[in-house]
């Protein structure tokens, strides 16, 4: 009996610490972190801006063309795969043979990520009624400034759960990052697996990192959308 | 103070408002009434700009305000206005509210903008809403900051979209009231409504908008004893 589990723990052992493999993992985590917080950060930007841009140049003459820039940019990223774009921008921009396999991941998700953000944020703020826009207009405010102060925090709160969920993805897809050769999460789990022999051990083993920063995630989010749902007392 | 001069407004093929000149003075209360879909709401929004006018001249102060490069922004916070759906940011606090546009516009620091707004709800009798959300609030309490909010501005006139429309009929008081105070205060007014009984007591002048043309004014003693248009009379036949 005793032999039976430690048969069925001992691969699971050998896949944290032999040669002190979960130092690997830290690391692995580390990286999986570091690439989703640059992303997360670049895509918010890229993807506010994009849909602010794409909501007012509707409503101003001469900045349509911008609007339609925002619009092609949205349809590309959205239409191919992250895992092409990943590959593209790797080989074409940061061959140099000092280039960062790691920023070029933040970077690539996090304009891949924007297009996404964008379309949630545009979501947003066209949820809110037109009467929140006419209020700041009537009290002196001009566009951006009523996008700003009133249009937005309201968008956001609205869009905050939609958000949540583009987060976690971009958190298990930074996972194709392995494939420009980033140590993150996943390509630790498989450098650990090509050293013991036995790759599905240090798999499940990521596999479960994934789910707890997800499920951290998930709780931060929540915490959040409470905090920011304050008005909504009844 | 308010001048319209054939003022004109097209929604495509359809002409909602077909040439009105007005002249506000200073310190007039002006009521507008007329049936649903005659204009006049869309009377009132062109004097703030929020809708574009399509034809004519709106003066404001002596400045043409449909010129494309006067600074509306600028304009508009001389002109408060309130809305039919109050139009409150549910992601603010009443207080917060009431100071935005003072901070962000104006440049008054925060600690002046809170008095100020303290000021204004003991006025309303609201200060131990201070701290609370719009949607914690009835309908005529909103309404009544939504007024407040806009005088912050320390606006020459005062719009009225159908303010009291929206409400349940024992709020209409409290922010009829809240008008009448401010009428009595000498603000000049523009005010779209139904309520008769506030026009009676409350304007200089009414106008009777129909079909895009403003088919009869008067002060509204004579305006109601004895309206001559025949619209007015069928009018007011179906609201008295």
């Amino acid at each position: 009996m005793k032999d039976f589990l430690w048969g069925l723990i001992e691969p699971f052992y050998n896949a944290v610490f032999m040669n002190q493999g979960y130092l690997a993992y830290a690391e692995g985590i580390k990286n999986t972190l570091l690439i989703s917080l640059m992303a997360v950060a670049i895509g918010i930007i890229i993807g506010v801006l994009v849909a602010v841009v794409r909501v007012i140049s509707s409503k101003i003459r001469g900045l349509h063309w911008l609007g339609k820039l925002c619009g092609i940019y949205v349809t590309v990223i959205r239409g191919t795969p992250v895992m092409v774009q990943l590959l593209i921008i790797y080989n074409m921009i940061f061959t140099s043979r000092d280039s960062n396999p790691l920023l070029c991941a933040g970077i690539c998700f996090g304009i891949n990520s924007g297009a996404y953000v964008a379309e949630i944020i545009r979501g947003g703020i066209e949820s809110i009624d037109k009467g929140q826009t006419e209020a700041g207009r009537s009290l002196g405010f001009n566009d951006l400034q009523t996008m700003r102060y009133i249009i937005l925090p309201q968008a956001f709160r609205n869009a905050l759960p939609a958000l949540g969920n583009e987060f976690i993805v971009l958190v298990k897809e930074s996972s194709v990052a392995s494939v420009i050769a980033v140590s993150d999460l996943t390509k630790m789990a498989q450098y650990i697996g090509s050293r013991t022999w036995d790759i599905v051990p240090p798999l499940v083993v990521a596999a479960l990192c994934y789910l707890v920063i997800v499920m951290i995630l998930t709780k931060l989010l929540s915490l959040l959308e409470r905090r920011m749902s304050r008005g909504d007392r009844n | 103070m308010i001048e319209t001069k054939n003022l004109q407004k097209a929604f495509g093929d359809h002409l909602v408002l077909a040439g009105i000149d007005q002249h506000i003075d200073k310190g007039e209360k002006v009521v507008v009434i007329g049936p649903s879909g005659s204009g006049k709401s869309t009377f009132l929004r062109c004097l703030n700009r929020l809708e574009e006018p399509t034809g004519g001249e709106i003066w404001f102060e002596g400045t043409n305000i449909t010129d494309p490069s006067c600074n509306i922004n600028k304009l508009r916070q001389k002109m408060g206005m309130v809305f039919q759906q109050f139009n409150l940011f549910p992601h603010l606090s009443v207080k917060e509210n009431i100071t935005l546009a003072p901070r962000k516009l104006m440049g008054i620091g925060d600690k002046e903008a809170d008095e100020r707004a303290m000021e204004l709800l003991k006025r309303i009798g609201l200060e131990e809403k201070a701290d609370a959300y719009p949607r914690q609030l009835s309908g005529g309490q909103q309404q009544r900051i939504a007024i407040i909010r806009a005088l912050a501005m320390n606006p020459d006139v005062m719009l009225f979209d159908e303010p009291t429309s929206a409400l349940d009929p024992e709020m209409v008081g409290e922010v009829l009231e809240l008008m009448k105070e401010l009428a009595h205060d000498g603000m000049t007014m523009v005010v779209v409504t139904h309520e008769m009984g506030f026009a009676r007591e409350v304007a200089n002048r009414v106008l009777f908008i129909d079909e895009g043309i403003v088919q009869e004014e008067n002060e509204p003693k004579e305006f109601f004893a004895n309206p001559k248009n025949p619209r007015l009379k069928d009018f007011l036949s179906k609201v008295l």
